[in-house]
């Protein structure tokens, strides 16, 4: 009876909810998914009428036994990463809700509208003034990183 | 008023009976949603509600304020939430709901605060306030013994402007007060 993990049963939830009714521009691969219900990949495309229309991304959860308790670690995969001022060139993402600020009513559906939703607000396309140092320096898992926020408006 | 023609009425009708079962549909739809924990996305059992409003099960919410201690704040809204100040929500017969989940100490009783009695002036219990009113403004000593042996109440009632019992009154505060000066400057200059 694997179904029996509280965590296993709020994925399987979240994932029926967003086959069911996907918000704009986000896609999934349902049957990957269902292989290993703690690693998902989604795909977003970029907002219309933003710096980023047109182009499309891969985002990567990975869920803990714990989640929703705990955060699960997103980053963006793939070839493509967006250049974002929050962006690291490694697919890192400096976003509070991704640590700090998570919550347990917060989904998959949640994370990927404020992502893209923080890519809609971006004026200039540029990675992070800290990128080089940061990328050579940083531990794998994006949530060991000791994140400091302090810039809302992007 | 002039009653509508059955032929207007019934255009009226029509419409609306065929949008009133698409809403039930909706509603029942949405009702679903509602009981749902906003935790684990599941009906909520052994349900409770924060001051703000946000359903949840007991035990997944119990495990979000273990983990984090010392930021305990509601998952929906982020406002202040601690176990104290969530309200369970029993529906009919779910007195002996049986929950599995063992490990997650018992869900927070319901709080219940007793209705404040009525002022009644009836006037013949004992220890009422009638009662008082009638014997406080006789003359002195009488006034005096009936507050003083007094049981039915820890405090009688302040006496009436002008009777010698007000005047006593008055004596006495004005003792206690400086009694306190007094104290309170030993306090500061010894």
């Amino acid at each position: 009876m694997t179904e029996r993990s509280p965590s296993k049963r709020r994925l399987h939830r979240e994932l029926l909810s967003l086959i069911k009714e996907p918000p704009p521009g986000v896609s999934l691969d349902a049957e990957q998914i269902e292989q290993n219900l703690f690693l998902w990949t989604i795909h977003l495309e970029g907002a219309e009428r933003t710096l980023y229309e047109g182009e499309s991304f891969q985002l990567q959860f990975k869920f803990s036994d714990n989640y929703p308790f705990d955060s699960p670690e997103v980053i963006f995969t793939g070839e493509h990463i967006p250049i974002h001022p929050h962006v690291y060139s490694n697919g890192h993402i400096c976003l509070s809700i991704l640590t700090d600020d998570w919550s347990p009513a917060l989904s998959v559906q949640s994370v990927c509208l404020s992502i893209v939703s923080m890519l809609s607000s971006c004026k200039e396309k540029q990675r992070p003034p800290d990128n080089a140092f940061y990328v050579k320096t940083c531990n794998k898992n994006p949530k060991k990183t000791k994140w400091w926020y302090h810039d809302d408006s992007v | 008023m002039a009653s509508p023609s059955p032929s207007t009425s019934h255009d009226i009708n029509e419409p609306r009976d065929g949008g009133d079962t698409q809403n039930t549909k909706d509603e029942e739809k949405k009702d679903e949603n509602l009981l749902e924990c906003n935790i684990c996305l599941d009906t909520a059992k052994d349900a409770v509600v924060s001051l703000c409003g946000h359903l949840f099960c007991w035990p997944c919410l119990h495990q979000w304020l273990e983990t984090r201690p010392n930021r305990q704040v509601c998952p929906v809204c982020k406002a202040a939430i601690s176990k104290e100040k969530v309200v369970p929500l029993y529906g009919r017969g779910s007195t002996k709901q049986e929950d599995p989940r063992d490990k997650v100490p018992p869900r927070p009783a319901g709080q219940r605060t007793e209705p404040e009695p009525g002022n009644n002036f009836s006037g013949f219990g004992f220890g009422d306030s009638g009662f008082h009113m009638s014997f406080g403004i006789g003359a002195f000593p009488f006034g005096f013994f009936t507050s003083t042996f007094n049981f039915g109440e820890p405090r009688p009632n302040v006496a009436t402007h002008g009777t010698p019992m007000y005047m006593e009154e008055q004596f006495l505060s004005k003792v206690f007060l400086w009694l306190a000066m007094i104290f309170i400057a030993w306090l500061l200059f010894a």
